[in-house]
């Protein structure tokens, strides 16, 4: 399999290539991240991001296609997914009134057929799009893929091994350039073994204090200091309270942003308290955070 | 170098991550790529490769160092002999210990011994829990496993065309009709996805379940490793969630923590007062017509059985089906008299004993029927 298209001129020749890319976009990566990524563009390989929700995977993607220079297509996978919705669909009302139309020429059914079944009455969807790239490669983000059930799961690794779709009314279609493959898991069921195998894979943790620290001031320049170290050291400190749902980098940034938006210079028990909602999504979690005591949590 | 990365693979895949030859030519495409000379970026990138889960993840970290401070100090050993066994043999215990009593490291070697394994899985799968020796917990543990695993995936399987319903497919129809100038008269259908079945398993942890609650656990826990739709509660005076602790982690550490949680384990039980909580909370959320709600309890309730009858049927009301599974129902001569029990019966759909693999594993038949 060629490996997928660079836009003329771009040269990606080592890690730090990423590392630097990635963060003049705003988006502050480590090494082990650049990396996969780095091997991802090199060897053509999906890449499977796993972790808990709200620590930026979905955002890797969107980051790539801007770093590569390139489109991005983005297929939000949910129960219940299916070839129509995620690869091809005719589109039916088109092809009900070419028939009328039709009806009154000489054409025979066959003639009739072959053009109700061409191109101009395809509607492409992510995955064919992905494939069908004029230039140079784009980037798939296949989001949440396990929320996908195990058949798509199953096609999805067909198109992943061969990048070429079969549609039984025209034919197959092959990739011209081979699309950047990232795919990301909130994890609430194993993929299956062969999915895995075929990316590289990536799991996001939390991150340090010092990684956090460095992501809410490229996210949002305008935050006094004092503030943002508050806030991004409460955050990690509820981590530790075990609740149901663990704040991400999402929340953290949320969070800032709205004390930020009320004026507030510093964090205090009752501007914590005030604005608990961006950090706790559910009443148990809140019960938790209040149990362990706001106030010991600030720094 | 591409001996050592061959090495590596074969000195990882030996160490049990599930790894193969196409794994092991990706790992010299990326050593090509990135050099062996930075450790740490190699350790990143070999990773990537070999590792397809956060737990192969966690443990890859030893082993590549274990590996790589081996073939540094002693380069022209090759990895695999005796050189780093040494270093082998230490971390695999520190392994086997964490996960309880895993025999795996004593009977590798031993392939005779399959056969007799085969008859004693047999008879493993029909012991009670409670009556089942240190020794052969491993083994049953490992049964159990493989079994669980193949049962739910079949479940799961077949929960999703339980109740195909028709929809027309447009594709089709009009492919059909196209020579009756487009009018839809001869239909196609297909079948409806339906959404999968949710579980609720509610899990008793009172003193009078100590020798199944452990085994239990892993039970939903396999469960809820396949299905998508698992919540799990442990009970015994009060209720607590643990549905996200047995979701991301592995068993063992879910386990720790699990044990630091103080759920009441080997206290009293308070079935009714339980259920109760959960009706408040969590009823209205998880409780639908799709929704198959177990409770595994042996049934001895300190609470008054009038509320334990209006929680059930409370339940009952907005469950499709309620299972509710004893250990004690193994014993030859169990009667559920127990004030508890019987106040329950009437709202139970099935009633099944819940002492031994068996048991569990007949659940299937139970899990797909309507």
């Amino acid at each position: 399999m060629a490996p997928p298209t660079l836009a003329k001129g771009k040269q990606i020749n080592e890690v730090q290539d990423v590392v630097r890319g990635f963060e003049s976009l705003g988006y502050i990566t480590d090494p082990a991240l650049a990396t996969v990524l780095f091997l991802g563009i090199k060897l053509g390989k999906p890449v499977l991001l796993e972790g808990h929700a709200g620590l930026g995977k979905t955002e890797v993607g969107k980051v790539l296609a801007a770093f590569l220079g390139t489109r991005l297509i983005r297929l939000q996978c949910y129960e219940g997914l299916d070839i129509n919705s995620a690869v091809y669909e005719w589109n039916y009302q088109k092809q009900l009134l070419a028939i009328k139309i039709e009806e009154a020429t000489t054409q025979s059914v066959e003639e009739k057929e072959k053009h109700i079944f061409s191109r101009e009455f395809l509607m492409e969807r992510p995955l064919l799009q992905a494939i069908q790239a004029e230039e140079i490669s784009p980037v798939l983000l296949v989001d949440e893929v396990d929320r996908a059930d195990e058949a798509f799961e199953a096609f999805l690794l067909e198109l992943l091994s061969d990048f070429q779709i079969s549609i039984p009314e025209m034919g197959t279609i092959g990739a011209r350039h081979v699309p950047f493959v990232i795919l990301t898991s909130n994890r609430s069921r194993e993929l299956s073994d062969a999915l895995k195998r075929r990316c590289l894979y990536h799991w996001i943790d939390y991150p340090s204090l010092d990684k956090e620290l460095k992501i809410v001031t490229a996210r949002l320049p305008g935050i006094e200091e004092e503030l943002g170290r508050q806030v991004v050291s409460f955050v990690q400190a509820a981590r530790k309270l075990h609740l149901s749902k663990s704040p991400g980098v999402a929340e953290t940034l949320d969070w800032a942003q709205a004390l930020m938006s009320l004026s507030k210079h510093r964090l205090d028990p009752v501007a914590a308290e005030e604005t608990l909602g961006c950090l706790s999504k559910s009443v148990e979690d809140t019960g938790k955070i209040r149990a362990a005591g706001i106030e010991s949590l600030i720094s | 170098m591409a001996q050592t990365i061959t090495g590596f693979c074969r000195f990882v895949r030996a160490e049990g991550l599930s790894t193969g030859i196409k794994e092991s030519v990706d790992a010299l495409q990326v050593a090509n790529l990135i050099g062996i000379e930075d450790r740490d970026q190699l350790k990143i990138g070999l990773r990537s490769v070999l590792c397809s889960s956060k737990e192969e993840w966690d443990r890859f970290e030893d082993l590549f160092w274990i590996f790589w401070r081996d073939a540094d100090t002693n380069a022209e050993k090759r990895p695999g002999t005796n050189g780093s066994k040494h270093q082998k043999e230490p971390l695999k215990g520190a392994v086997t210990s964490l996960l309880g009593n895993s025999s795996k490291g004593k009977t590798a070697d031993e392939g005779g011994k399959a056969v007799v394994g085969a008859s004693r899985g047999e008879h493993l799968k029909k012991a009670d829990f409670s009556q089942v020796t240190q020794n052969d917990l491993a083994e049953l543990e490992k049964i159990a496993i493989q079994l669980i695993k193949r049962m739910s995936l079949r479940v799961s399987r077949r929960l999703k065309i339980m109740k195909a319903g028709r929809q027309i497919d447009l594709r089709r129809t009009i492919r059909k009709n196209i020579s009756r100038g487009g009018d839809p008269i001869e239909l196609s259908f297909k079948n409806r996805k339906l959404q999968q079945s949710r579980l609720v398993i509610l899990l008793d942890v009172s003193g009078s379940m100590n020798p199944y609650s452990l085994f239990l656990l892993r039970f939903a826990y396999a469960l809820q490793k396949h299905f998508r739709k698992v919540n799990t509660f442990l009970f015994s005076t009060r209720l607590t969630d643990i549905t996200v602790l047995l979701r991301s982690r592995d068993l063992r550490q879910s386990l720790q923590e699990l044990a630091q949680e103080s759920a009441g384990w080997s206290s009293g039980t308070q079935i009714g007062e339980s259920l109760h909580e959960f009706n408040f909370h969590h009823a209205r959320r998880l409780l639908t017509r799709d929704t198959i709600f177990i409770i595994l309890s042996d049934g001895w309730d300190t609470g008054e059985p009038e509320a334990l009858a209006a929680e059930l049927a409370a339940i009952k009301a907005r469950v499709r089906k309620l299972i509710w599974l004893n250990p004690l129902l193994g014993m030859k001569d169990y009667q559920p008299v127990t004030r508890g029990m019987s106040a329950a019966l009437p709202y139970i759909d099935l009633f099944a004993p819940g002492h031994n693999l068996e048991s569990l594993l007949a659940l299937e038949r139970h899990l797909t029927s309507t």
